[in-house]
């Protein structure tokens, strides 16, 4: 039950839109209307596992929610409903009824991809779910024909495919050394089959399967030096897809890593995952924290900022159990601060006409609520107090200096300073300074400052306090992760 | 009866992965295009002598199926984009074909040498080609980041594809027929996706050439 409130709003939403042509704002109404229900079914898989339970659905094991799919399931059906109520078919915002259509098909076949590669319990099928995302999106990426984002699309549709056949032909490799050693089993592309099996399996074919694997999702999840199509893709989308793609795809992504991740150490030992995971990701933390400084668009700003919070959350995941804690808490945080930022700079993008920084000058003035909250916003993706971001840095230092790793806890507090600098800067700008005359003063659209602000309210809260309801999920999850 | 197997299947095998080199000394697209067609049909060819002699009747499916979809079908998409852009050629990869060859040749190789613990692993008389799919993966990969047309990109993509398939049929006589059937639709749909950027890449760049799409350099 609470896997069909999950899984099947979207695919209505998405039949809904193909349909009925042409397209009409009440497709869009129930579009968002069903988002909710979506983000219902997530909340009840929640209480569930919380009780302790591992809800099941489907003939051999199809559908499985323990507690990080769960996470996953929440931050999921939470951005793709922020992107159903403030995507393109609903409002003023500018979009033709084709472009509308389009985007309301595609993006909830997106939502739903997303929704059960982390939900199925059958690697193979969570690998084609995936594999999905990337096709589900890239032809939304040109919402807005122009070069640039054609350039993006193909960009992001080639690697994004080569990557993820790579990560096919990892799970291929494990699953050989599963049948060569175990037997052939339908279920043994199961996690549960899978992680029992796990001391049985030979490491050091599982250690090649595990090399593949990582490139191939990490290329998904915006991984240096594989994420050479993600500040283009991210930054030429349109925004509500750039809020799915940078909030929770990259989160899918690692969430296929850390579901190896689990085999791998009990079969390999622990070190030799956490070695390679953190190598990439201090490359990212790196690559995305110096980008930061020399950047021109705000929107490439976010991008880069992602691969920077990718990397942080590969940090987290090599640290023990302490340091699995701080990235899933990172993940969340990210999910919630990054779909926000996208849909603000969206707002910014319409009103001056221009995504490059130097266009923007006097934004707390033009639009005091948005500026406002891209502001709050940025501070908050910086990592400063009273965020949700600033919480989970801090767990990850701490966890750093637990696992007895200082050095690498100072390269990261070094590259996190740089990025904090390059982007006050750059946010400097934007928001004081005379507008140009050429922009309208006021807020568009106020209803959607609504959910905006929802999400930099959660943001704060998760900040503040640790809600007992999230901290029992995480801590199911670093017992699934990191026994 | 088991060695006649085993050397047949590296024969196929060896057949695969030299289809794949077409890519890396021919110019011209049509030749990558009845390259591509060759290489599904003898992997079909794999998968059937795998099925025949492993008794797996499901790799009959598969086998049927990559016929249909990667012998024929895909071959008549390209066939007609490439009819499309007849006057691009590959006149300039950022590599070129000796060094190409050269690189092949390393990363061939390379694929041995990674594979070593996993042949060493198995006992199937198909142990034997596992190498050569690994070889044909990282080539095809090789292909995709050093050639600059487009059309040679997705040939490039399609052949990684292959090298997997034949890994996945030689290592494990196929993964479970359900999860087979996902790829295929993946694959098949990535393949329209692609195709459809590739026209419209024409469409606004008027080329092919992806070297020209730089807009987003920063």
């Amino acid at each position: 039950m609470s896997f069909a409130l999950l899984l099947v709003p979207s695919l209505l939403s998405a039949l809904l839109a193909l349909v009925v042509r042409p397209y009409r704002a009440a497709v869009g109404w129930a579009n968002a209307a069903l988002s909710l229900v979506a983000v219902a079914g997530a909340i009840t898989l929640w209480v569930r596992v919380l009780r302790g339970e591992v809800p099941v659905a489907g003939a051999d094991g199809l559908l499985r929610a323990d507690a990080l799919s769960t996470l996953l399931a929440l931050c999921v059906s939470g951005v793709a409903a922020l992107a159903a109520w403030l995507g393109p078919g609903l409002g003023d915002d500018g979009w033709g009824a084709r472009q509308a259509r389009r985007f309301r098909i595609f993006a909830n076949l997106f939502a739903f991809t997303m929704l059960f590669a982390v939900t199925t319990d059958n690697v193979g099928f969570m690998w084609v779910a995936i594999e999905a995302t990337t096709i589900t999106s890239a032809v939304l990426i040109p919402l807005h024909a122009s070069k640039a984002s054609v350039e993006a699309s193909w960009k992001y549709v080639l690697i994004g495919s080569v990557g993820i056949a790579l990560a096919f032909a990892g799970t291929v490799l494990a699953y050989f050394d599963f049948v060569t050693l175990i037997g052939r089993e339908a279920v043994a592309l199961n996690w549960t089959v899978l992680q029992d099996a796990a001391p049985a399996l030979n490491p050091r074919v599982i250690r090649l399967a595990f090399v593949f694997i990582l490139i191939g999702y990490g290329t998904k999840a915006g991984l240096a030096p594989m994420h050479t199509w993600l500040p283009d893709a991210h930054s030429e989308a349109p925004p509500a897809l750039s809020a799915m793609m940078s909030g929770v795809l990259l989160a899918v992504a690692l969430y296929a890593v850390v579901r190896w991740q689990a085999v791998v150490r009990v079969t390999v030992g622990t070190g030799f995952a956490e070695d390679v995971i953190v190598l990439l990701g201090v490359l990212s933390l790196a690559i995305g924290a110096l980008s930061l400084v020399a950047q021109r668009s705000y929107k490439r700003l976010l991008a880069y900022s992602s691969i920077e919070h990718t990397g942080l959350i590969c940090v987290g995941l090599a640290l023990g159990p302490l340091g699995v804690f701080a990235a899933m808490l990172h993940l969340l945080n990210h999910s919630v601060a990054k779909s926000m930022m996208f849909l603000l700079a969206g707002r910014v993008l319409r009103r001056y006409g221009t995504a490059e920084i130097e266009g923007v000058s006097g934004l707390l003035r033009v639009m005091p609520w948005t500026g406002g909250f891209f502001a709050a916003g940025m501070l908050a993706v910086i990592g400063l107090p009273p965020f949700g971001m600033f919480v989970s840095e801090f767990a990850l230092v701490r966890a750093g200096f637990a696992a007895g790793r200082p050095v690498l806890v100072a390269v990261v507090l070094m590259l996190l300073a740089v990025g904090f600098v390059g982007v006050l800067v750059h946010l400097n700008r934007m928001l004081y300074g005379r507008p140009p005359s050429t922009v309208t003063l006021g807020e568009s659209s106020r209803w959607a400052l609504v959910p905006l602000g929802g999400c930099l309210v959660a943001l704060v809260v998760l900040g503040l306090t640790l809600p007992a309801a999230i901290d029992g999920l995480l801590v199911r999850i670093v017992a699934i992760v990191a026994p | 009866m088991e060695s006649l197997f085993a050397q047949l299947v590296v024969l196929e095998s060896s057949l695969v992965l030299i289809f794949g080199l077409v890519l890396l000394w021919r110019r011209r697209v049509p030749a990558y295009v009845s390259a591509f067609t060759w290489q599904s049909l003898v992997l079909g060819a794999v998968a059937l002598t795998v099925g025949w002699f492993g008794r797996e009747r499901e790799l009959y499916f598969i086998g049927g199926l990559l016929v249909l979809v990667k012998g024929v079908a895909i071959p008549r998409l390209l066939g007609r984009m490439e009819r499309r852009f007849a006057s691009e050629r590959e006149i300039a990869p950022y590599v070129n074909t000796a060094t190409s060859l050269l690189v092949a040749g390393l990363l061939v190789l390379f694929g041995y040498a990674i594979m070593r613990p996993v042949v060493a692993a198995s006992d199937l008389p198909t142990r034997a080609g596992m190498p050569l799919a690994m070889g044909l993966v990282l080539v095809s990969l090789f292909v995709v980041v050093s050639r600059k047309k487009a059309l040679t990109q997705v040939v490039g993509f399609l052949m990684l594809e292959n090298g997997i398939a034949l890994l996945a049929i030689l290592g494990t006589y196929g993964i479970p027929l359900i999860v087979e059937l996902g790829v295929f639709l993946d694959a098949l749909m990535g393949f329209l996706v692609m195709q459809i950027f590739v026209y419209r890449i024409h469409s606004t760049f008027e080329t092919i050439d992806v070297d020209q799409l730089d807009r987003l350099r920063h």
